[in-house]
């Protein structure tokens, strides 16, 4: 099943109409950008939790500033590569490159959006079986829905894979 | 996912839903936060707590709404 119906034609009105009125405008004209839809769900088997392996999946734009770029958060046109960080982090070592969500609230208290200590308590109460050693982690503004399909969700999976999830916890901002 | 559970939780549901996910969890937050309020730790698991209930239900599955908000 495709994660987005009638890609093309989605990409290539974004390439025609929404692309051009902003390197014509500077400006981003929401009313002329076409939000993805799909007319269909896919259809997949529930998990035991307390036997599975979750993944959790954040738009936050959180980054290890030590050792990793920050997401191009001033880009008009999104960023769409993957950083990830261990499941078990202290927030204290993270960041967030994301220009469009306040800070405020991610700043008092990471759990907000990336509720690891909770998924940890989780763990260790056996409601889950174990979480994935690192959190799949990007920039959620991302336009270009067809290069989300193409470039991010891959690179998603092939960790998803690498790390054996068997669930997955998605939390856009 | 590839075979993989998959379940989103959203405060901006009404964008989600156009994508017709597997398992979608709509809450009454906002930008800024997925789970809850800052500091509320009781807040933030009963909004995980729900979203991880739906990994264990066959999909795909209507929507689910709750009161959460800031």
């Amino acid at each position: 099943m495709e994660i987005l119906e009638n890609k093309e034609q989605w990409s290539a009105d974004y390439q025609k109409s929404w692309v051009p009125n902003r390197q014509a405008t500077g400006k981003s004209d929401w009313s002329i950008y076409q939000k993805p839809k799909n007319n269909k769900a896919p259809g997949r088997p529930g998990i035991t939790l307390s036997q599975s392996r979750l993944m959790l999946i954040s738009s936050a734009g959180g980054y290890l500033p030590a050792s990793q770029q920050p997401f191009d958060a001033p880009s008009p046109y999104g960023d769409y590569t993957l950083r990830t960080f261990p499941s078990d982090i202290s927030f204290e070592f993270l960041a967030y490159a994301h220009d469009h969500y306040p800070h405020e609230m991610i700043d008092q208290d990471a759990q907000v959006a990336l509720p690891l200590g909770h998924l940890a308590e989780l763990v260790n109460a056996g409601s889950i079986g174990s979480l994935t050693p690192s959190v799949a982690s990007f920039m959620g503004y991302q336009p270009d829905a067809a290069r989300v399909v193409d470039k991010l969700v891959p690179k998603i999976v092939a960790l998803a894979k690498q790390e054996a999830a068997e669930a997955a916890l998605l939390a856009p901002l | 996912m590839e075979g993989i559970a998959t379940v989103i939780v959203a405060w901006n549901g009404g964008r989600v839903r156009l994508l017709s996910v597997p398992r979608l969890l709509i809450t009454r937050l906002a930008r800024g936060t997925v789970f809850g309020r800052p500091g509320d730790p009781a807040q933030q698991c009963r909004v995980l707590e729900m979203a991880l209930s739906l990994l264990e239900k066959n999909a795909p599955l209507e929507p689910v709404y709750i009161k959460e908000r800031l």
